[in-house]
């Protein structure tokens, strides 16, 4: 039920039991009004009824003492003369008749006229002895001699009362006075009839109805009556009758005109009110509506405004202006407008800005992309860019200076990316060291200027509190419409191009299809690579080390081939990255150093001892577990520590170095060999290398390939070869191709040579053939102590510990 | 005839006067409460003849609205005067069966007077002032007595048998016996007895 109509509905039903109860108390005081009416009649009735009861009795006593005291009474008493005595009853009788007769009646009217016309329904006149024996009687058909009924009981009556009596059925009023002469010798009894005419008098003067009643032997009778024959009255007003000395009585009863009459006042009133209630009523109903309309027609609009602000409409107007309690609610719901647009802005700067830089975060630049993408005409170019060894400032230096670079990249790829300013360019940070940058081109051919322009910003040191910090980055690069048309997948794209990039050690990599579609394949490969171990897929390539100076073979690196059912031969760039990303590479590591150790310890037994070398990943450096592996293979299949050399690449200490550096000091402590592999194209801060365990370091094979173009990389590999050296590391170069390299390295006394020049990675069988007459590098040599240390205190230890 | 009756029985009463021959008789007559009945009237009749009447002669006053006396007793024939004393009329009556009359109005001392020649009990009232009344007891026996305030009465009887009536007007009691008087001197005592209604007429034992 609606809120109105309930309040209607409420007001409307108190007012009905107010008015109601008003009715009922109306008719409550209303009934008492009319008995009091009654009872009022009913005592004036009384008063009245008394008043005519004495009056009749002064007037019989009068009478009664006018015919004693004559003095001719007593001599016809004395002479016992009854018929003298009869006469002069009846002459009493006709007395008093003209006593009552209404004042216009003529003057002398005969006796039985005048009693006729009088208000007297009859006269009554006894005189009996003393005994009460009847001597005259008149008007009572009593006969001479004969006993005056209930004399006695008559004469016992107070003085001063009158008695009653019933003679042949009618009721009198009687009065008894002595008769002396001067004794008593008579009484002389006079009564009235009390009958149709006194009852049809005190009705005229009453508003009741009287009904006489006398006792018979059949009970109550019923002697004269004012009231209809028919109508019962009402019966609860009857009243107590008048009792008449035992033997009538008076029966009243209120008229139909004394009832309408008390009844009146109220039919007045409860017509008054009933007009009244029905007024009132309509004019609550009204009220309380129109009430009800004031409080819900507020209450209507502030839920509309509700509605609209759950909406997210935080600009709507509350509708509501009063004084009252609606008035604070809708004021109320203002402030929390005004409140929740507050915490929604922030909200949503929070869930689209990044807080550091203060750029759009992937969210947000995913939206901005979308809509960029959605204005069709122009190519849109997308880039991303990672920070190399961002987690190192951070630490190395605090998040303060760390979040400084942040913001200074942002301001310089915000600067950059947005120039010139474009509708739809865009800079965000998508990470802890990624950023992307979005622009519309006029030609897709732009893209890569672009994103040369966009990295060579970042190319000038970030100055921090005076403080030059070196950065550098990767960035790919995709654009629309040929290498994606929704945002998510240009950013994918351009995240593959930038993984592209970094995996060819480039600063800048453009999409194109085929990394997709090596992205797929890695995908399927992951499914692949699980079965290879067990199908036995995967295959143990080796390529021979060459001592530079002499041509002896001075071992050989491992290397993985993934004999592919339906790809074929697989090289390690097709699958190992692809591994060490997903995290595979742990286990292909184990497979490789369990099975080179196999081979090794083979031709250990075999006569034909060759070290080997097998690449470790840098997840493998985090794995705990790799010293006790690596201990377990050796032991397992025989083969002496010294024979295995393990390669670590620089990045492999990137992330943990102190942890990495714990694993290889354990690891030397084992007896193997260790080398860090790609020297030169990470980080390789001095002091770190001077803390390794390592026994050689690996010059990378890109050094080595510009060898033969570039003067600059002679510098640099010849300082290398010098700083290893110099640390008492044997120095290998790898990926020898020409003469020329190999004769420019052997000048720099490199010690070791790899590449093609020398040999292809082959099959332990093909090795066998290969070795087959030719020198090899005594093991006494080939076999090389870790260096003394500087800080030589905590390997011994360790080793001790190992050993012990 | 009447007359030589009438003279028979005086002759009779003559001789039963006789005072050598009486005995005293002491009749007491106490109310039926026990007090000594004053005012009672005592007849004493013999049971074997009638005593002659007697020519008396009785006054019946009229003082102050009152008769008086307003207890009389006389013998049968005699004569009561009713003088007026007042300064206002008295119409004396009587509608009693032993003597009717009816005195006309009258003031003074005027001598009006009645014979009572019959026995009986007379009631004397007054036509204008209701409230006058008076007994005059008319009886045959010359013995009788409206005792004092003692209620006691001396007879002096011949032997013989007596009827002995008490009555009382105010109290409307009467008491009746028989006496026989012997030679001795005796005393009675009459207790009255009261009817259930006061009708001192009625209870005059005559």
């Amino acid at each position: 039920m609606q809120l109105r109509t309930r309040i209607a509905l409420t007001f409307s039903f108190l007012l009905t039991v107010a008015l109601a109860t008003a009715l009922v108390v109306v008719s409550l005081a209303n009934q008492d009004i009319k008995e009091r009416t009654v009872s009022r009649e009913v005592r004036n009735f009384r008063s009245a009824f008394e008043a005519l009861l004495e009056a009749n009795r002064r007037q019989l006593t009068e009478a009664a003492h006018s015919v004693t005291d004559d003095f001719a009474v007593k001599q016809q008493i004395a002479l016992r003369d009854s018929a003298t005595l009869v006469s002069t009853l009846e002459n009493g009788a006709c007395r008093i008749a003209r006593a009552n007769l209404p004042s216009d009646a003529s003057s002398t009217p005969g006796c039985d006229e005048a009693l006729e016309a009088s208000r007297i329904d009859g006269v009554m006149s006894v005189l009996t002895a003393v005994n009460g024996s009847v001597m005259a009687s008149y008007g009572s058909q009593l006969e001479p001699g004969q006993k005056f009924p209930h004399l006695d009981e008559i004469l016992a009556s107070p003085r001063g009362q009158s008695a009653f009596m019933v003679v042949h059925g009618r009721l009198y009023q009687l009065v008894v006075v002595e008769v002396r002469s001067p004794l008593r010798v008579a009484w002389l009894i006079m009564g009235f009839e009390l009958g149709r005419k006194t009852i049809g008098d005190l009705r005229r003067n009453s508003l009741l109805d009287v009904t006489l009643r006398i006792v018979t032997q059949r009970g109550w009778v019923r002697v004269q009556s004012t009231a209809p024959a028919d109508a019962a009255g009402d019966e609860k007003f009857w009243v107590d009758p008048l009792n008449l000395s035992d033997i009538a009585q008076m029966q009243l009863a209120p008229t139909r005109v004394l009832l309408d009459q008390a009844k009146q006042p109220f039919d007045e009133l409860r017509n008054k009110l009933e007009w009244l209630a029905l007024l009132s009523l309509l004019a609550t109903a009204g009220a309380a509506f129109w009430l009800a309309r004031n409080i819900t027609r507020p209450l209507e609009n502030l839920t509309k405004a509700v509605d609209r602000i759950r909406a997210g409409r935080y600009d709507t107007k509350v509708p509501v202006e009063r004084n009252d309690e609606l008035g604070t609610l809708a004021e109320g719901l203002q402030v929390m407008q005004a409140e929740v647009l507050h915490r929604d802005q922030r909200i949503r700067r929070l869930a689209f800005q990044d807080g550091v830089t203060g750029l759009m975060n992937r969210t947000a630049f995913v939206e901005a992309l979308t809509a960029a993408l959605a204005i069709p005409g122009r190519p849109i170019a997308v880039a991303v860019f990672n920070l190399h060894r961002f987690r190192r400032i951070n630490e190395n230096l605090g998040y303060d200076v760390g979040d400084a670079v942040l913001r200074q990249v942002a301001g310089r790829l915000a600067t950059a990316g947005g120039t010139p300013a474009r509708e739809g360019s865009g800079v965000a940070r998508l990470g802890a060291d990624e950023f992307a940058a979005m622009t519309p081109l006029d030609d897709q051919a732009d893209a890569r200027s672009w994103g040369a322009r966009l990295l060579s910003s970042l190319s000038d040191p970030v100055v921090v509190d005076t403080q030059p910090i070196d950065i550098t980055a990767t960035v790919g690069v995709a654009v629309t419409p040929d290498d994606a048309s929704q945002a998510d997948e240009l950013l994918v794209c351009a995240d593959l191009a930038l993984q592209n990039a970094r995996s060819e050690k480039r600063g800048l990599a453009l999409y194109r299809s085929s990394l997709k579609l090596a992205t797929r394949d890695q995908l399927s490969l992951l499914g692949e690579l699980n079965q290879a171990i067990e199908r036995d897929e995967l295959q143990l390539y080796f390529q021979p080390k060459v001592e530079l100076a002499t041509g002896r073979v001075a071992g050989a690196e491992v290397l993985m081939r993934w004999q592919h059912p339906s790809r074929g031969l697989l090289g390690p760039a097709a699958f190992i990255p692809f591994a060490e990303h997903t995290g595979f590479i742990c286990r292909i590591t184990q497979w490789a150093v369990d099975r080179a150790v196999r081979q090794a310890a083979l031709w250990h037994r075999a006569g034909s001892s060759l070290p080997i070398a097998v690449n470790i990943s840098t997840d493998d450096l985090a794995d705990v577990q790799l010293d006790l592996r690596i201990a377990t293979a050796l032991k397992f299949h025989g083969l002496p520590p010294n024979l295995l050399t393990l390669e670590v690449t620089e990045s492999g200490f990137i992330d943990n170095p102190d942890r990495a550096l714990q694993m290889l000091d354990t690891l030397a402590t084992l007896g193997v060999q260790l080398s860090i592999d790609d020297f030169g194209t990470g980080y390789s801060s001095l002091s770190h290398l001077a803390r390794m365990p390592v026994n050689e370091v690996k010059i990378d094979r890109s050094f080595v390939i510009g060898l033969e173009a570039d003067e600059e990389f002679t510098t640099v590999v010849r300082s290398a070869i010098e700083m290893g050296h110099n640390l008492g590391l044997k120095v290998v170069a790898e990926g020898i191709e020409t003469e020329s390299s190999a004769e420019r390295l052997r000048a720099m006394h490199c010690d070791i040579a790899q590449g093609y020049l020398y040999a292809k990675p082959m099959s332990a069988g093909a090795l066998e053939q290969w070795l087959d007459g030719r020198p090899r590098v005594p093991l006494t040599c080939a076999r090389t102590l870790p260096r003394e240390r500087a800080d030589a205190d905590a390997l011994p230890e360790a080793a001790e510990a190992r050993t012990a | 005839m009447d007359a030589v009756r009438t003279l028979i029985l005086a002759l009779t009463a003559t001789a039963a006067c006789t005072p050598a021959r009486a005995t005293h008789v002491t009749i007491e007559v106490r109310t039926p409460s026990g007090a000594a009945a004053r005012d009672a009237v005592v007849v004493v009749d013999a049971q074997d003849g009638a005593a002659a009447p007697a020519h008396e002669k009785a006054v019946v006053d009229q003082v102050n609205k009152q008769f008086d006396p307003q207890i009389t007793v006389v013998r049968t024939g005699s004569t009561i005067v009713f003088p007026n004393h007042d300064q206002i009329h008295h119409q004396v009556y009587s509608f009693s069966e032993a003597r009717r009359f009816e005195l006309d109005l009258y003031a003074g001392s005027r001598n009006a007077s009645e014979v009572f020649g019959k026995p009986g009990l007379v009631v004397l009232g007054c036509n204008i002032h209701d409230r006058m009344l008076a007994f005059v007891a008319v009886v045959g026996s010359p013995y009788f007595a409206k005792l004092p305030a003692n209620g006691t009465g001396d007879f002096d009887l011949p032997p013989g048998r007596y009827t002995v009536s008490a009555w009382h007007p105010e109290l409307g009691a009467v008491h009746k016996q028989t006496l026989t008087v012997e030679s001795a001197p005796a005393k009675v005592t009459l207790t009255l007895q009261a009817p259930p209604t006061y009708d001192p007429v009625s209870a005059w034992p005559e």
